[in-house]
């Protein structure tokens, strides 16, 4: 697991989970929300994705160049360890505990970071919370896949 | 105006056969616009959709004060229901009817989709403490009914999705109360303590001589304060339980602050007088919130959850709470430079006891 969650192909199989059960998040409702996420590696191998969420889907995994963030209407920027604990505690649980959910990390902020250039888009990721989190938390199943 | 040429030539009875008088004018002709045809999008047909021509057309100054729809060919003697929020920038937000569709589409149900059943029993001072939590939150949730439904009444017609907004916000808030009223009652515990500084901010909101006043004290500084203790309220809650909880009624709260961010911003554009209006009803609700944010019964709470129970309440409640005040009043101070008030130069919350480090502040907030 830890050795994917830097590779877009993770997201991918993240929103390919999301769009084949779209009726896990009917009670949530629709999303309009592009998301950034800005994983930070000290060996320079940094990843970046935009997530275009849309409807009950995830319509869009794609590779977000350094500098357009702001594209997106915010983006969660973390170091590579930041993420693949919060990952790791995913899988081992079936969904994010205690401190790891992606709020609490971004309530605490001190590994993981809240960014945005449009205070209003920043505001989405609260008003979305709930499927992002849903979203993230499809990695514990994910997990038999990539064994 | 296209009409069923049929009927423009047929004779119509001018009463019925009881002798009431009828009107056929409407399908003669009206001065609406007809046939827009609007086409529904993937999300189904939403009031985005439908906001075309005139019917699309917000005016700064409604000529009627009715509560005849807008677009309709309005009738020169309809009543006037006087309104007294008659301009755009007194009641509107650029965001408004999408959040009211956001908030049709991403309603819950505290009865349904909230795993109660998975409840676990829980060391008794962290119930007492959610408990206590849930008392609080309880008793203020319906400050953001009642004040809307004070203010809706007056507000013009013709900016019904304004109102329909905030019909939706009622519907939230009331869910709120319902959802922790029941975790209060759920795992064997039960309200606790209530009244006990809770009320004088209550009241400044309920109080506010105008609307804008009452949005900046309730969306602003009310609800953002209860948005930042809901975020901490999914990382302090014991069970995943009480985190959906949290994290759903974040997502509520936050539609709401996005709604009064953007109408503050709105109403400071339209008329820049009103900021001061704004500041000085935010000069008492600060001391208000600060009341409320540190009174003992609260504060004690909080502690102990963030604590994770009784016996880490001072190594680690205590920093804890004062790192997520850092957070709520600078995420406050930065909402108030987005929607267009420089609350920095002028607040007398106490920066310093706070940890708010001017030098270093992002106007952001996150």
């Amino acid at each position: 697991m830890s050795s994917r969650v830097n590779q877009l192909g993770f997201y991918q199989d993240l929103a390919d989970l999301m769009n084949s059960h779209p009726e896990q998040y009917e009670t949530l409702g629709e999303v309009d929300f592009t998301l950034g996420i800005v994983m930070v590696d000290d060996h320079g191998a940094d990843l970046r994705v935009r997530l275009s969420f849309e409807e009950l889907g995830c319509s869009e995994v794609s590779p977000l160049s350094e500098g357009t963030e702001n594209g997106c209407d915010c983006w969660l920027k973390g170091d590579l360890p930041a993420w693949e604990e919060m990952f790791e505690d995913i899988t081992a649980n079936g969904l994010a505990t205690g401190r790891r959910t992606i709020n609490s990390l971004t309530l605490l902020g001190d590994r993981i970071a809240t960014m945005g250039d449009d205070p209003m888009g920043v505001d989405k990721f609260f008003r979305f919370n709930q499927t992002i989190q849903q979203f993230l938390d499809g990695a514990a199943q994910l997990v038999p896949a990539t064994a | 105006m296209a009409l069923a040429t049929d009927e423009t030539v047929r004779d119509f009875p001018e009463a019925t056969p009881m002798g009431q008088p009828l009107d056929w004018s409407w399908l003669r002709g009206t001065r609406a616009e007809w046939g827009m045809n609007p086409v529904p999008g993937r999300r189904g047909l939403t009031m985005m959709d439908i906001a075309t021509g005139t019917y699309g057309e917000i005016l700064d100054e409604p000529p009627y004060r009715s509560m005849a729809p807008r677009g309709a060919d309005i009738a020169e003697d309809t009543p006037d229901m006087g309104y007294i929020l008659n301009h755009k920038s007194q009641v509107w937000a650029d965001n408004v009817i999408e959040l009211y569709e956001e908030a049709v589409a991403r309603q819950w149900s505290s009865a349904r989709d909230i795993p109660w059943n998975e409840l676990q029993e829980l060391p008794s001072d962290i119930e007492h403490a959610m408990c206590q939590l849930c008392t609080v939150l309880t008793e203020i949730e319906m400050i953001a009914t009642d004040l809307p439904a004070k203010w809706m009444w007056r507000m013009n017609h013709h900016f019904v999705e304004a109102k329909m907004f905030l019909a939706t916000q009622i519907m939230d808030e009331a869910r709120h109360a319902d959802v922790f009223r029941k975790r209060a009652l759920a795992n064997g515990g039960g309200l606790l303590l209530a009244g006990s500084g809770d009320e004088s901010l209550l009241r400044s909101i309920l109080e506010a001589k105008t609307y804008t006043q009452a949005s900046a004290l309730l969306h602003l500084l009310g609800e953002g304060f209860i948005l930042d203790v809901f975020r901490q309220g999914e990382m302090i809650a014991p069970t995943h339980v009480e985190k959906k909880i949290f994290r759903l009624s974040m997502q509520d709260e936050a539609r709401h602050v996005a709604y009064g961010t953007m109408h503050i911003r709105q109403a400071i554009s339209g008329d820049p007088d009103v900021a001061e209006e704004i500041h000085e009803a935010l000069d008492h609700g600060e001391k208000f919130l600060i009341e409320f944010g540190t009174s003992p019964v609260l504060s004690s709470a909080l502690a102990m959850l963030l604590g994770g129970g009784s016996e880490h309440i001072e190594d680690k409640g205590f920093p804890l709470q004062a790192q997520m005040a850092t957070k709520i009043f600078t995420s406050y101070l930065a909402r108030c430079e987005r929607a267009g008030l420089n609350r920095i130069d002028r607040t007398e919350l106490p920066l310093d006891l706070l940890g708010i480090d001017l030098s270093k502040f992002d106007k952001s907030g996150v």
